[in-house]
């Protein structure tokens, strides 16, 4: 059979002739390869659109982020503008009332949300300062504002005033934030009082780590340990459907496909458990500081977890292919990671943003191990409640998509 | 159609029965009225080519297509897989070997574990599984020494070996077998089916084969030839061979440059009413006629006065896969037939 032309210039030809061969072939294995890649066009679409979506996401973010989010506090008055005479208790004095003056600068200023106030000088209001402590542990504010007993007495005679300050140091990044802002009230109260001398601010950290422990490598932690637990669990299985072939299979026998669905949830809640005990093992071996209750951590942990075995059953019972179930996979753990509120604080987005973020696994996680951890708070909540809510719903989604997915051998 | 359904009062226990099935998804109909029954113990061969309806077929005998899709009659182990609630017990009293291994078989598991897989969806207990499972490896000579080592070491032939014992590992009444020659090369091909037959001997169970293969009609009771989701014909090899004029002796030829041309010339043999022609190769084909001895030398010199250059010439009997051609061949002409009928008679209206 004679040679083609091409084949016959390629063994022949001169170095150039071989070479415009070889860059004509590579032209037509590019084209192929675009031709390839239009057949698979989610692979396309995170490619080209995943990023830019990310970038555009991530801007929405923090487009609201750029306004101060007023730090929400309460203030605890100690403060008694009435001075009593010990021999005949009597009211001789009556001091100027400067924590009100102080009240109207926590107010003034665009730095504080004042949430509560309690005058604790009065008898009624003797359990204020642990009410306020409970706020803060419940996260519905971030510092208390303490107001001691001679605040208006030294200030009217011309001493420095005493303000207290006990910010919330679960949140180490943020306590510099909250000193600030407090530090703007007080800027206020004395300029518009004309006061001198000014002022002492004394800081008390509540739940901020004991100084026997590794402070960076327990802040860290809280930050890790869902994270990670959720993150695991999740990739974990979003294979364990798509992939297995002889599913088909067993269904040509008694088995049904709620059976064999169950059996994989079981497999994997049970192989979460021992990641959990392991992971608390060893973070706990390395110095973790639990404020609170060990097996509530161990719970918490779980729980999380158990809401991404949940999302990667879902995953993998929805996806036809381990390509479509890797892309999904991708695509939902970025969203999920980028509304955490570790980039941007979920408050300080846009309401819309703030909707989808409070709906998401690990928005309602982190506060639960973090409460934990800091606090000593108890898993049960809200936060714990909308994890085992999101993974029912998880799961039965899962079990109505494989019921209706077609196996065929 | 050639069907030879067992009567009622035939001794024989049938296991599938099916009369005027109809399968259709949406507006496309299937499957075309089809009817035929399975005895026990039998091997059974449904050839036809791609879409021919086969895997149709088979799952609507293993429970998968629903009964929305399908209407008839339909029985497996006297049970109506059109029910859902007889699902359960239709898939304990059949086993299936799926086309490829990979959609049987965990390949990272070793034959046994796999075994322990598919067993216990039966609810069988270990010890019992393992069991059946060293008798059905013995009877398949899968070697000992492949037994507790993952399924992706072993050979192509091993696995679907392995395949088939999973598919029996429960003994079922009935044994479903999707395309068992496929991806499997010419020479153990034949050792597949041997095994299937061996496996037949032994366990007595029911066999029921979809194929392409025509070598599979060597092993099969009775064969169906499914074209165009219609049952041509269901019955056993050696009937369909026998019906074929002259019992199925064939006269192969070698002509120089064969073509249509000169076939339509050895189709005009004036002495014999029943002539088929098939091509079989470049510059062969075969013929088959009425009163073939008498008729042969008479072809020949028909030939020679016709001017066709004889090369060689042979005599045999037909084998199905002829009998497959032929009757797939006669199908198609009298499509064809009608079609230029219908086209005709338009003209003529217009």
């Amino acid at each position: 059979m004679a040679k083609s032309k091409t084949s016959d210039n390629w063994s022949s030809g001169t170095f150039f002739n071989r070479l415009r061969y070889s860059l004509w072939r590579i032209v037509r294995q590019v084209k192929k390869e675009f031709q390839l890649l239009k057949i698979d066009k989610m692979n396309l679409v995170i490619a080209l659109l995943m990023p830019p979506g990310i970038i555009m996401l991530f801007a929405f973010m923090s487009t609201s982020a750029s306004v101060t989010i007023p730090v929400k506090v309460s203030v605890v008055s100690y403060d008694s503008n009435t001075f009593v005479n010990q021999n005949n208790y009597s009211i001789t004095t009556k001091w100027d009332n400067y924590t009100e003056m102080y009240l109207d600068a926590v107010k003034e200023s665009e730095l504080l949300e004042l949430i509560e106030f309690y005058d604790a000088s009065e008898d009624e209001n003797e359990y204020a300062m642990e009410t306020a402590r409970n706020e803060m542990r419940d996260g519905n504010i971030e510092c208390i504002i303490v107001i001691p007993v001679e605040f208006s007495e030294l200030l009217t005679t011309g001493y420095p005033g005493i303000i207290e300050l006990i910010p919330d140091a679960s949140d180490a990044a943020s306590i510099q934030d909250k000193l600030n802002a407090v530090q703007d009230s007080i800027k206020i109260f004395v300029e518009e009082n004309d006061l001198d001398p000014e002022y002492v601010l004394q800081e008390y950290e509540e739940f901020s780590v004991p100084s026997k422990y590794n402070f960076r490598y327990n802040y860290n932690m809280t930050v890790l340990l869902p994270f990670m637990t959720f993150g695991i669990s999740f990739v974990l299985t979003i294979l364990v459907v798509v992939q297995e072939k002889p599913i088909a299979r067993l269904l040509l026998t008694p088995v049904q496909k709620a059976e064999i669905l169950l059996s994989k949830y079981i497999v994997y809640s049970i192989v979460l458990a021992l990641q959990v005990f392991l992971v608390l093992t060893v973070a706990i071996a390395n110095g973790l500081y639990v404020a609170g209750n060990v097996i509530d951590l161990f719970l918490g942990l779980y729980m999380l977890g158990f809401a991404g075995v949940s999302l990667g059953m879902f995953v993998s019972t929805v996806s036809n292919t381990k390509t479509e179930a890797n892309q999904l996979f991708f695509a939902l753990f970025i969203v999920i990671i980028l509304l955490s509120g570790m980039f941007v604080p979920i408050d300080a987005m846009p309401d819309y943003l703030q909707n989808i973020a409070y709906i998401l696994p690990l928005s309602h996680g982190a506060p639960i191990i973090k409460g934990i951890l800091s606090k000593g708070k108890s898993f049960i909540g809200f936060d714990f409640f909308w994890l085992l809510g999101i993974s029912s719903v998880l799961i039965i989604l899962s079990f109505l998509v494989i019921n209706r997915k077609r196996y065929e051998v | 159609m050639r069907c030879n359904l067992i009567s009622t009062t035939d001794v024989k226990e049938i296991v599938v029965n099916v009369e005027n099935l109809e399968v259709s998804f949406g507006e496309k109909k299937i499957i075309h009225k089809v009817s035929f029954n399975v005895n026990r113990g039998e091997i059974i061969g449904f050839f036809g080519i791609s879409g021919a309806g086969k895997t149709t077929i088979i799952r609507v005998l293993t429970c998968q297509i629903s009964q929305k899709n399908w209407t008839g009659y339909v029985k497996v182990t006297n049970l109506n897989p059109g029910s859902k609630k007889n699902h359960a017990k239709i898939l304990s009293n059949i086993g299936y070997v799926p086309q490829l291994e990979e959609l049987n078989l965990y390949y990272d598991l070793t034959p046994l574990k796999n075994v322990e897989i598919f067993a216990s969806c039966y609810n069988m207990k270990k010890k019992e599984a393992l069991a059946i499972a060293k008798e059905l490896f013995s009877i398949l000579d899968i070697p000992e020494d492949t037994w507790n080592k993952p399924l992706k070491k072993m050979s192509g032939g091993e696995k679907k070996r392995v395949s088939m014992a999973i598919g029996l590992i429960h003994k079922p009444d009935i044994l479903f077998l999707d395309e068992p020659t496929t991806g499997v090369d010419a020479a153990k091909r034949y050792d597949v089916l041997s095994y299937l037959k061996k496996l037949n001997r032994r366990l007595g169970t029911t066999m029921f084969l979809i194929t392409h293969d025509m070598e599979a009609a060597l092993i099969v009771d009775r064969a169906a030839i499914l074209r165009d989701g219609k049952l041509l014909e269901f019955d056993s090899n050696s009937n369909l061979i026998t019906s074929l004029p002259s019992k199925g002796l064939v006269a192969r030829f070698s002509i120089e440059n064969l073509n249509e041309e000169k076939i339509n010339i050895i189709k005009q043999f004036p002495n014999v009413s029943n002539i088929k022609t098939i091509r079989v190769g470049n510059e062969t084909f075969e013929v088959l006629m009425d009163d073939f001895e008498k008729n042969l030398s008479k072809l020949i010199q028909f030939m020679m006065e016709k001017g066709l250059k004889l090369n060689a010439m042979s005599r045999d009997v037909a084998a199905f896969r002829r009998y497959f051609q032929l009757r797939i061949q006669e199908e198609e002409e009298k499509e064809r037939r009608i079609r230029m009928q219908q086209e005709t008679s338009e003209e003529v209206q217009f």
